[in-house]
């Protein structure tokens, strides 16, 4: 059978077209290094304003790194949790979602109360009350108690501070969707359409203070969703099949998107895209998303899969290793990511945004960053050599690892 | 009128008393034109950009159907120096959707910082401010020139005027500043509503 209608099937039917369910053990370098990629961009893109970032991806494209992470964490979500519903049953993979999904609540409650300490201390001694602004903190000083509520249950989030409830969030639906794509990708990936369509009419949002969460989630759902299906064709083994007349829309996509973002104005001259052209250079609607963010991301989505070398290839490099590394912790590397490029604003304001502290803050940060999953990834496999040689005695042979294992 | 902003706009968040602007300006054009129905409502929501309350321009603004908006924005493009063009081009939209809707707008200008160097383009951005609302014809709000002139003045203790605490955020300086917008407000239609009032507006401070 040809990889089209393979694909096709799988597409339709959630599995590979001879039926047979075969998992795959994916431990694919591509994620962790792509992901140590965005986790990097987002921690310099947290300092706005600062040379390095007006190089990075969302200057020259529709998406940006939290397309990249949402997307990914839809692919890791997969592999991991949708593999351990595979072999080991809904209820015990739901039992170690939860766990997960307690972690990352206590890891935003400890990066918002890390923040708000940062913050007050900063403009207690700069005497700069924009520190307040920025961050739009200014509820935890004027009623501590309500933000404290509000943070708690996740009604409240300053600036930054709105990735990790919208991953808690999507990760508490996982079970649901990834359900939904054990059935049908294609139905799913409709119905997730749908409803981000929906609540754009209706202008459903979670609540955020007097707004919404800055990440809709009836909109980020999308990517995420787009990332658990990425995710269980992994799983599955099932290829891409070879498309080139999409390989060459993706690429003409994204150059079209280079070009509109870098252009000024409107260099087509047609007035009927005179709106367009400014909608997408004055920045992108990143609450609801938007179908050019969407098509963006999926455009380089396709291109990764086809063309970025699988397996181990792209960790070896020694940058590779090193965003791998990042990548394999990015919890941890995440919210350090964020109390770091926090100070960073502050350095950069009281040193009025000098070029050397800046390249030295980007640069030191990113360093730091990476040193913290190298030295995360040793920490693990050192304690885990000690760990294992106990109990194993009893059991024979060290059993391997579960390669889908949580971080 | 709208207050359209970002945390300036949505002061205190304090139910118990409303110190935000907005809330003194209501009560204070009530007090100047008794005779007027006056209501000002408060789209503050802290930490937005400019773009960011472009977006929701359409909801927050038009879809109310005020005579005024009041819109201070532009320190979040400021202090990231997003690029004065596009600053601009933004300002332009806005300014164009109230006026499309036959809303008068009053564009605030940038808070003063007692310690400005550290956004060394931030004149640069006051100046896209100004220039914008020049070409456009509509009313900057000079809340730069008035807390400076305040902070010469040393009528406010530092903190009062820029809350540099963190803790007592500016009731005093958001105080003023609205009865500064009201006088502004009463003198510009107060040819037409003064008479309703009875000609009893009278400047307070």
């Amino acid at each position: 059978m040809s990889s089209i209608a393979s694909f096709r099937h799988f597409l339709l039917f959630g599995r590979p077209a001879d039926g047979a369910v075969r998992l795959e053990k994916v431990r694919d370098a591509r994620i962790d290094v792509l992901r140590g990629l965005a986790l990097m961009i987002i921690f310099i893109n947290h300092m706005p304003g600062n040379v390095v970032a007006a190089y990075m991806p969302h200057n020259f494209g529709f998406s940006d790194a939290a397309d990249i992470f949402v997307l990914l964490a839809g692919v890791s979500a997969a592999l991991a949790y949708g593999g351990l519903i595979e072999q080991r049953g809904l209820a015990l993979a739901a039992l170690k979602l939860g766990g997960r999904l307690w972690t990352l609540y206590i890891a935003h409650i400890a990066v918002f109360i890390i923040v708000c300490g940062v913050v007050a201390t900063a403009v207690t001694q700069t005497q700069n009350p924009l520190y307040i602004e920025t961050i739009n903190i200014q509820p935890f000083f004027r009623d501590t108690v309500e933000a404290l509520i509000g943070a708690l249950t996740l009604t409240y989030q300053p600036s930054y501070l709105d990735i990790l409830p919208l991953y808690i969030v999507l990760l508490a639906l996982f079970p649901a969707i990834y359900a939904g794509v054990r059935a049908s990708p294609l139905g799913t990936l409709l119905c997730s359409l749908a409803i981000w369509q929906a609540a754009l009419a209706f202008e459903l949002n979670l609540p955020n203070g007097e707004a919404g969460w800055f990440f809709n989630p009836f909109a980020w759902q999308v990517v995420f969703t787009l990332g658990i299906v990425i995710g269980r064709g992994a799983l599955l083994g099932v290829g891409l099949p070879r498309l080139r007349w999409l390989d060459v829309g993706a690429v003409t996509f994204i150059v079209l998107a280079w070009w509109a973002k870098t252009s000024t104005g409107n260099p087509t001259g047609i007035g009927a895209l005179n709106d367009w052209f400014d909608s997408v250079q004055l920045g992108s609607d990143k609450t609801n998303l938007a179908w050019s963010r969407l098509l963006h991301i999926a455009a380089l989505s396709w291109l990764a899969i086809r063309w970025l070398p699988a397996g181990s290839a792209m960790g070896r490099h020694a940058f590779g290793r090193a965003f791998a590394a990042a990548g394999r912790n990015s919890l941890h590397v995440f919210c350090v990511g964020i109390v770091l490029s926090i100070i960073g604003q502050i350095v950069l304001a009281e040193t009025s945004f000098a070029p050397g502290v800046q390249l030295l803050i980007c640069a030191g940060g990113v360093t730091f960053l990476t040193g913290l999953g190298i030295f995360l990834s040793w920490y693990q496999i050192i304690t885990n050599r000690g760990a294992s040689a106990e109990p194993t005695a009893g059991r024979g042979a060290a059993l391997p690892r579960p390669s889908l294992s949580l971080r | 009128m709208v207050a359209l902003g970002s945390s300036t706009t949505a002061g205190s968040g304090d139910r118990a008393g409303d110190k935000s602007y907005p809330a003194v300006l209501e009560a204070e054009l009530r007090r100047r034109l008794p005779g007027a129905e006056i209501k000002v409502i408060n789209k503050g929501v802290g930490g937005q950009s400019a773009y960011d309350m472009l977006l929701r321009m359409e909801a927050d603004v038009v879809a109310e159907k005020p005579a005024v908006v009041i819109w201070q924005t532009a320190i979040t493009e400021a202090i990231r120096d997003i690029g004065e063009e596009k600053l601009a081009k933004i300002l332009r939209k806005g300014i164009g959707i109230s006026r499309a809707a036959g809303i008068d707008m009053i564009l605030m200008d940038l808070p003063w910082l007692p310690r400005e160097g550290r956004y060394p383009h931030y004149d640069d951005y006051r100046a896209v401010m100004r220039k914008t609302a020049q070409e456009q014809g509509v009313a900057l709000f000079p809340r730069y020139a008035m807390m400076k002139g305040w902070s010469s003045s040393r009528q406010f203790t530092p903190e009062e005027l820029v809350g540099m605490d963190g803790l007592h955020l500016v009731d005093a300086g958001y105080r003023c500043m609205a009865l500064r917008l009201a006088d502004g407000i009463v003198a510009g239609v107060g040819t037409i509503k003064i008479e309703t009032a009875g000609g009893r507006a009278k400047p307070t401070n």
